[in-house]
């Protein structure tokens, strides 16, 4: 089953336009000025979504939907900006609990249903949706369950990021189709031949990534000492130029290496500030405390980044028996799209959109966390997929000693 | 007590090996690229060689292969992050003796040493 590059992008614009016509539509309800940030399609484990939410509450309105396309959808708020949203409706709402929730359930069905009508719109059909469902959750909770895939874990998501302008307050969208409808779609709409990527083929290099972020965490507690596990680790597509915004603008300290082979690209070491700190004192065999960066971190950080980079790809270059070389890291300190904007300005001279391969990792202490980026040219992510032997995907190892007798 | 060469890009990496290897080894040069490494070797004529792969102006595998068409009974371990079996082929090829992949503890370094330098 293959989906093509055309229509990834398609279905990316058409989740990107449906926020865009959800946020005008508060827009004119509220008078609140926002816009829509970042759409982008995830391919993920399905226990990994909204992961990113963890720690926050959240207000939302959720639907189902059924017609072509199968699935759940949900507008989520943090709780505060909701009362204010419901405020800016009704002044005098936010004191009426029951007057503010059926706020949010109205908002909510005219941005969804905006959201929505793009799709049908775009298929030719009728995509109906359930009345909205007023949620109150914490994290994770506040999406429905990811729907089942098979004997998969992955499900694909799509994610619209609204920024709301003047305020540091986010809001989001996430769809949840069910699989095979999404797929099904997918493939109908498959317009060139040419640079069709075998969706199945997707979920086994999220697999081989997947295994790869747990090379690296190993690694990592291998220097340190720390206990590390590996998070999240999903594969995202998105047009090129929002994919700076993806990092976000806190300052990380890190590395970045361009790798060469099939696929070339560039793969990113982040870890915050603090985090950099503690996992390069940890490293060090003299005893150390600083609240600051020194050039002996920063040595530290260089050499775990290079340690962590082979972990990674290490496993896509026996997979797929090939080599994947990679420069020397560069040590880098500065706000995260500062970080990426320049790659995704090289890689998109070739290419208008974008897979982007993210990981995360962290102890259970919160000594530190890390996150990895990989930005690979699609062309040749393309091509080594076509040559992926499924078979093969768990050789993501090399034997030594078998080579070396 | 043999003479060893280290030669790794990150000055990290270069003490952490140092430190590992100074109580049974003479070290007899840090250099940390694959064109010093060569020219050190010509030089110095060590027993061994700690040999990283990615470096920059020339790599590891490059350098040993330079090192080891100069002269065959040299000794090379390389001593680098890359797990690839085509890279390890790549580093047979070139003559390595052995590979040891960061990160790595002392046990391991010198059971790789004495496979390849028998004291």
């Amino acid at each position: 089953m293959n989906v093509d590059i055309q229509s990834l992008g398609t279905f990316n614009q058409l989740a990107h336009e449906g926020a865009e016509q959800a946020t005008q539509s508060m827009g004119q309800m509220t008078g609140i000025d926002a816009v829509v940030d970042v759409t982008k399609i995830t391919l993920l484990d399905r226990a990994d979504v909204g992961e990113e939410l963890a720690g926050r509450d959240f207000v939302g309105v959720q639907f189902s939907f059924d017609g072509v396309l199968e699935g759940d959808t949900v507008l989520a708020f943090d709780v505060d900006s909701a009362g204010t949203i419901t405020e800016e409706m009704m002044p005098g709402s936010s004191d009426d609990e029951a007057m503010a929730r059926s706020g949010i359930e109205e908002i909510g069905n005219i941005m969804m249903s905006g959201f929505i009508d793009g799709w049908a719109d775009y298929v030719g059909a009728t995509i109906d949706h359930s009345p909205p469902e007023y949620i109150e959750e914490s994290g994770g909770d506040v999406l429905p369950d990811a729907p089942e895939n098979g004997d998969h874990q992955q499900v694909f998501v799509f994610k619209s990021e609204i920024e709301w302008i003047d305020e540091s307050v986010n809001f989001y969208i996430y769809m949840l189709p069910e699989y095979d409808s999404l797929t099904e779609m997918m493939v109908e709409h498959v317009d060139t031949d040419g640079d069709a990527i075998p969706i199945d083929k997707l979920q086994t290099f999220n697999e081989m990534t997947t295994s790869g972020t747990q090379k690296a965490a190993d690694n990592v507690e291998m220097m340190t000492g720390i206990p590390t596990e590996s998070e999240v680790t999903q594969i995202s597509f998105a047009p090129i130029e929002d994919v700076p915004k993806q990092i976000g603008t806190d300052t990380f300290v890190g590395t970045v290496v361009e790798f060469t082979g099939t696929p070339s690209g560039y793969l990113m070491v982040l870890f915050d500030e603090v985090s950099a700190i503690n996992v390069a004192e940890a490293m060090m065999p003299i005893e150390m405390d600083s609240d600051e960066l020194t050039d002996q971190h920063k040595a530290a950080i260089e050499e775990l980044g290079n340690i962590m980079t082979s972990g990674f790809v290490d496993g896509w270059a026996n997979v797929l028996q090939t080599s994947v070389e990679h420069t020397p890291p560069r040590v880098v300190h500065d706000m995260g799209r500062a970080i990426m904007d320049p790659l995704a300005a090289q890689v998109g001279q070739y290419q208008e959109h974008a897979f982007i391969i993210d990981s995360q990792m962290q102890t259970d202490d919160i000594e530190f966390q890390a996150e990895i980026h990989a930005l690979p040219n699609e062309k040749e992510l393309r091509a080594a997929l076509n040559d992926l032997d499924v078979e093969r995907a768990t050789e993501t190892g090399a034997d030594v000693e078998q080579i070396f007798k | 007590m043999p003479d060893v060469l280290i030669a790794d890009d990150s000055e990290f990496m270069r003490n952490l090996l140092r430190e590992i290897l100074e109580e049974d080894h003479e070290i007899v040069g840090e250099v940390e690229n694959g064109v010093e490494a060569v020219e050190v070797f010509k030089e110095e004529g060590p027993d061994l060689v700690m040999m990283d792969i990615v470096m920059p102006i020339r790599d590891g595998i490059e350098a040993t292969d330079e090192i080891k068409s100069s002269n065959p009974d040299a000794n090379v371990i390389m001593c680098t992050s890359v797990g690839q079996e085509e890279k390890m082929k790549e580093a047979v090829k070139a003559g390595a003796d052995g590979y040891i992949t960061k990160p790595f503890q002392k046990p391991s370094v010198m059971e790789a040493i004495e496979d390849v330098v028998p004291s």
